[in-house]
């Protein structure tokens, strides 16, 4: 029986390789304006697969919305100017080179001549006024198209040339160019009649053909197999070049295996059957490493990630609403003291041993260590210290009865549930070592996992929510996508939504001064003005902050040029520069 | 026959005597954290270190090195009976601070191992086996008798009435439970204390479970009231409620054992689906059903293993009860009605 | 025939009614597709109550119902919100895969199953029959999810298996390296789904089977000297039959539900993984079309059940039992 297996898949594997070998990449021509990576370098051939934890839903860049098809249209398609993931900084990618003029209002860009896309229809400004005409369509309703609406209007695109676009914002707006990234630039000569016709929301499903998707991205659509896997090509096409002047991407093929959970692709990763795995949780990680003499995996810990995890207190405006239980306990809630008395009493070195099995990050503030171009070093990081926890307490006007529990000025017991979601194992960790935590300061608290729409519904539409712990930023490191979060009238303003005006001083400034960084061309300036907004929030706690995961992401041996990173795709952003060595080669275990 | 069924009802009395008294046999609260001792493996008992062999357990402390956990031989902690600890209630009557064993402070007992705040899984196992337990085999009461109840009126008295009970129950069967699930918990009020859990999980689930039981008893109520002796009966005038007491309900006593044996685990691991959905025993009150939900990590199923205790008890006592269905059900068959 | 023609009737009250609660118990839920967006801050809620009214999510359920029930008479089921699709051809694609498991789940189960049962029960007593009892036991009371996650851990670390091969329908492969290939990929799923269903119907059969034998009308058959073959065969078996009917009704009506945890968890591209994440994403037309499509066959199965049971019980056909 063994025998048969291996022969099976011997005759497989072979079988594979004949068809594994993709289109030959073009050699480059004279007339074509390439990009080249000056320091990378590896050999054609090879396959790679990275298990995914969902099927993605469609092809289409304008109106995919969750994060598995974002990932894979992501190696389908180019943007006009991209984030350098390892860098974090702004490179020019289908763009050659752009000037700002001096109010930063208008962007000129020089795309690259010559380039094709991954049909071999030549790509020029055309493409560029369709694409975002396609963005900025009301009908398109498409999840990006908010990003270009600035101060409620939107951007305006001309075509100066057949190679040269120029933008204009309608106010000066910060690092305007980080917006690009992100925005696919689209084949119009694939996509101008659907959208003419009234199609565009329909093209590019999961039953779109081959022949129908085209990208200016390293790879471009093999085949789809229902429930199962997306094969991508190399794009023979492709507008990168390596140190040798040899046209990227390396790999003949890549696939996206639907796994399902982490554990299902840690279990896939230890079979072999996948070459790669994004995110690991701390437990996958060591587990990993602990084999990692024997599999000569690759296990890279990238230090802390951006994302922040907190815990919220509802001080939503609830007269409109039947919630009186929740709005006697909301006094408490909006005690400044019994905020920092929950914040003293908060073990966070636990919740990075225990949680992050110390491959995290404490936070006291929204901007970690992770991200260094913009975190405020200043800000004190006290330890855990219940003592302190106390003291505020009483001088906030609680008291203990002789049991020990908690009660406030009026004499009623200090009781009340936080939510999570039920799917985040990480979350409800933190849940259960601050519930213990609380209940050395006699507070009772009720954990109260939910299904994750549950919970967003009760934390953005019904309110009827105590305290919740959740998660957000990892998007970018910019200031700018924080906007919704800070600013009063923001939409992701979780502790007081629907606030009309600043109910507090602090409020109204941190919307001044989120508003001013957001026109500030020059960093140091806007560095001055977020470095108070983050000594604003940490003081003013409406947001209790916990910690943050150490980005983790593993490879095996075989994959050359791994250089995981801490921003979204964390080790798919380098696609077109990774290459599975040869056997032969030195496998170089890190 | 008679030596395994006295040995099956032993165990049986002594696991239900076990969880009953989960506060005295188990060390420690289950609810109290060690964090400096996550995930340590089982404590290991000793009777005989350099000094030659002694007459009391004892044990060492755990110590994190770099590699794992240590036994720290310095210092030996004799194992105690009958020692003091936390207090609590002793079956709802009286505070006492006795335990079954334990060991001096800072040492600590673990027979399974901690999990992975450092509490103590054989504490949490004892405890959870309370509710657990409970709640399994009060929701196959409940799924049992509503799904006979059910099954027997269609099964007896056919027709639309048949018809429609067993359109019930595919209505039950078919409908998005998942959606279902959601929708009750939205409608209950954020905190819901640990007895009410207890009753909900137990609702719930026998809600949900009865449509199966029902359609089984239905068949073979269908073909046995057709037997030669219920028609007799019948003609002799016997009332319905008679004939279903004395001739029916025998025949299907067999299929309700069964499918009780299969019922009872099925509903305590149920607890896990429910507490995806916040139905479930909440952190951090023990369960063996939110226990093992953190089993579903793979990581954590292959390096530690001790956390596997739930599943271990779940298994003894499903067997125990398994093992006394059969006895009971050989027991149903000697004399057999009808003759 | 009136029997069959009053099961049919039944059987679309049945659906419709079913259609209904569906949609209620869809609309019962908190939460929305949507949802997802408004996590990301860049997404201004404008947008996504666009979104929401372009997919109707807005209408009264009423409307909603009443637009779903006219274009489902067309066969058309309405449309996926995550995957921007027809949802029949979605669901039919995914079922094929999950039917091939189950239909092959389900024969291997029978075939093992039937027999032991009755052979257990021609033995009890015996240590075979007492290793059996315990055995099943202990399958019994672990829990599915417990068993699947240990069964893969155990393939994973001691690598006994190739855990996904090529694809399940590629192009340019063999007719030979194909089914290989999938026999490899459906040994696990098959196994555990196999293993932990022929517990539960072994347990069945042989209680059913015991209890026939111990009846006085077989061991008058054994007393006049009639094989004990020949007694198993026409006597006894089709006095038991009826939970082992029953079961296999439940076999047949949960062939596309039935396998929902495995499917996830050894990431076979059925109706389960595509299912489950469409509940929790809410994607409210594929839900809908899904349970109903596990309605069909829970209602066809059971309808099959039902002429089987009155196909082994003369008693029920002859209507001795309508009278009074």
């Amino acid at each position: 029986m063994k025998v048969t297996t291996s022969l099976a898949l011997l005759v497989c594997l072979l079988a594979g390789e004949c068809l594994a070998a993709g289109p030959t990449p073009q050699k480059p021509n004279p007339g074509e304006e390439l990009f080249q990576a000056a320091q990378v370098s590896g050999h054609y051939g090879g396959q790679l697969t990275i298990g995914g934890r969902a099927e993605p839903k469609t092809f289409n860049p304008v109106i995919a919305a969750d994060a598995v098809s974002r990932e894979m249209i992501g190696r389908l398609m180019a943007d006009l100017i991209e984030i350098n993931r390892g860098s974090q900084q702004t490179e020019p990618a289908l763009t050659k080179s752009w000037k700002t003029s001096a109010d930063g209002r208008v962007f000129t860009l020089q795309l690259r001549k010559g380039i094709r896309f991954s049909d071999g229809h030549p790509f020029d400004a055309d493409d560029v006024l369709f694409s975002f005409a396609v963005y900025m369509d009301e009908n398109v309703d498409s999840p990006q198209r908010d990003l270009l609406i600035i101060d409620g209007k939107p951007l305006t695109v001309t075509k100066i040339d057949q190679f040269t676009v120029r933008f204009t914002l309608p106010r000066a707006y910060a690092a305007a160019e980080r917006l690009f990234d992100g925005l696919a630039m689209l084949p119009r000569h694939l996509l101008e009649k659907p959208y003419r016709q009234g199609k565009f929301v329909q093209s590019w499903s999961l039953n779109a053909s081959t022949n129908e998707v085209a990208g200016l991205g390293p790879f471009r659509l093999k085949r789809y197999v229902p429930g199962e896997r997306v094969v991508l090509e190399r794009n023979p096409y492709y507008w990168k070049v390596d140190s040798h002047n040899d046209r990227l991407p390396y790999l003949d093929e890549l696939t996206f295996l639907f796994v399902g959970t982490e554990d299902a692709q840690v279990m896939r990763f230890e079979a072999g059957a996948t070459n790669m795995i994004s995110r690991l949780s701390a437990e996958n990680y060591s587990l990993l490493n602990r084999e990692r003499n024997r599999t000569g995996a690759q296990l890279s810990d990238l230090g802390p990630s951006l994302e922040y995890n907190f815990v919220v207190f509802n001080q939503n405006d609830l007269s409109s609403k039947k919630l009186d239980a929740i709005a006697r306990k909301q006094k408490w809630f909006r005690d400044l003291k019994f905020r920092q008395a929950i914040s003293a009493a908060i073990d966070r070195d636990a919740i990075v041993r225990l949680v992050y099995g110390t491959r995290g990050t404490a936070l006291w503030g929204n901007v970690g260590p992770g991200n260094k171009l913009w975190v405020n070093t200043a800000i004190p990081h006290p330890q855990a210290s219940p003592a302190t926890a106390r003291q505020l307490l009483k001088s906030a006007g609680f008291s203990w009865n002789p049991s020990g529990q908690l009660l406030d000025s009026s004499g009623a017991l200090v009781e009340f549930s936080i939510i999570t979601s039920s799917s985040n194992t990480q979350r409800m960790k933190m849940a259960t070592l601050l519930q213990d935590d609380l209940s050395h300061l006699g507070m009772q608290v009720h954990i109260v996992p939910l299904e994750f729409r549950a919970l967003v519904d009760r934390v953005f539409q019904s309110f009827d929510y105590d305290a919740a712990i959740m998660g957000l930023g990892g998007g970018d490191a910019d200031p700018n996508p924080e906007m919704n979060v800070w600013t009063t009238k923001g939409t992701s303003h979780l502790w007081h939504l629907n606030e009309a005006q600043p109910e507090t001083a602090w409020e109204g400034e941190i919307d001044r001064l989120m508003q001013q960084q957001m026109v500030t061309i020059d960093y140091t300036k806007r560095k001055q003005l977020y470095d108070r907004v983050q000594q604003l929030i940490s003081e003013n706690l409406p947001f209790i902050f916990l910690a943050t995961p150490n980005v983790l992401a593993a490879a095996d041996s075989r994959v050359g040029n791994f250089h995981p990173a801490i921003l979204d795709p964390y080790t798919l952003w380098n696609a077109d520069e990774l290459y599975i060595r040869r056997p032969t080669e030195n496998a170089g275990v890190r | 026959m008679r030596t395994k069924t006295a040995i099956l009802i032993a165990a049986l009395a002594a696991l239900h005597l076990a969880l009953l008294c989960a506060a005295f046999i188990a060390p420690y609260d289950p609810v109290a954290q060690n964090r400096e001792l996550p995930y340590a493996p089982p404590t290991r008992l000793h009777l005989h270190d350099a000094a030659g062999w002694h007459l009391r357990l004892f044990v060492y402390r755990w110590t994190l090195g770099d590699e794992g956990y240590l036994e720290d031989k310095s210092e030996s902690f004799p194992v105690h009976l009958l020692t003091t600890g936390s207090s609590y209630e002793f079956l709802g009557i009286f505070d006492t601070t006795r335990h079954l064993f334990g060991v001096a402070p800072p040492a600590s007992i673990a027979l399974f191992g901690t999990d992975g705040f450092g509490r103590d899984e054989f504490s949490r196992v004892l405890y959870g086996g309370q509710i657990s337990v409970a709640a399994g085999i009060a929701a196959t009461l409940i799924a049992l008798l509503a799904g006979a109840l059910c099954g027997v009126i269609a099964g007896y008295y056919g027709n639309w009435t048949d018809q429609s009970l067993m359109a019930g129950t595919e209505l039950f069967l078919s409908l998005p439970w998942l959606y279902f699930l959601l929708g009750v918990r939205a409608f209950l009020p954020l905190h819901v204390s640990p007895v009410r859990t207890f009753f909900l999980l137990t609702c719930v689930i026998g809600l949900i479970g009865w449509a199966r039981p029902a359609r089984l008893v239905r068949g073979i109520v269908l073909s046995s009231r057709t037997r030669n002796y219920v028609l007799a009966a019948r003609s002799f005038g016997a009332s319905d409620l008679h004939v279903i007491r004395e001739h029916i309900l025998p025949e299907i006593l067999g299929v309700l054992m069964t499918q009780a044996t299969v019922l009872v685990p099925r509903y305590i691991a149920a607890e896990v689906t429910l507490s995806f959905f916040g139905l479930g025993v909440n952190e951090p009150v023990a369960s063996w059903g939110n226990m093992l939900s953190t089993l579903q990590q793979y990581s954590v199923l292959v390096s530690y293993a001790w956390l596997l205790a739930p599943v271990g008890a779940l298994i003894i006592t499903s067997v125990i009860y398994a093992l006394l269905a059969d006895v009971v059900q050989s027991r149903l068959e000697f004399p057999h009605p009808g003759n | 025939m009136r029997y069959l023609g009053r099961t049919l009737l039944r059987a679309i009250l049945l659906l419709a009614g079913i259609s209904i609660l569906c949609f209620l118990f869809t609309e019962m839920a908190p939460g929305s597709f949507f949802d997802e967006l408004r996590l990301n801050p860049q997404v201004s809620p404008e947008t996504i109550a666009n979104l929401r009214s372009r997919y109707g999510l807005d209408q009264p359920l009423i409307v909603r119902y009443g637009r779903w029930v006219k274009s489902a008479a067309r066969a058309d089921f309405g449309y996926s919100i995550a995957y921007n699709a027809p949802v029949a051809p979605l669901l039919w694609g995914r079922a094929k895969n999950t039917l091939l498991l189950t239909a092959t789940g389900m024969l291997l189960t029978w075939l093992i199953s039937l027999p032991l049962g009755v052979w257990l029960a021609a033995r009890r007593g015996r240590m075979l029959d007492q290793a059996f009892s315990i055995a099943s036991s202990f399958v019994v009371s672990i829990p599915e999810v417990v068993i699947a996650v240990a069964l893969l851990a155990i393939v994973v670390r001691w690598r006994l298996l190739p855990l996904s091969a090529g694809p399940l329908h590629g192009e340019g492969i063999s007719l030979r390296t194909h089914v290989q290939d999938l026999a490899t990929r459906m040994l696990l799923p098959v196994t555990i789904l196999v293993f932990v269903e022929s517990a539960i119907i072994v347990r069945h059969v042989r209680a059913s089977v015991l209890e026939v034998l111990g009846t006085p009308f077989v061991q008058a058959a054994h007393s006049f000297g009639i094989c004990r073959a020949r007694v198993l065969f026409r006597h006894v078996l089709p006095a038991a039959a009826s939970p082992a009917i029953s079961l296999f009704g439940f076999s047949l009506a949960g062939l596309v539900s039935g396998s929902l945890l495995i499917e996830v968890i050894c990431g076979w591209p059925g109706l389960g993984p595509l299912i489950l994440e469409a509940t929790l994403s809410r994607d409210l037309y594929l839900v809908i079309g899904g349970i109903m499509l596990s309605a069909l066959f829970m209602v066809g199965g059971n309808l099959i059940a039902d002429l089987m049971l009155l196909a082994a019980d003369p008693r029920i056909r002859t209507g001795a039992l309508d009278a009074d």
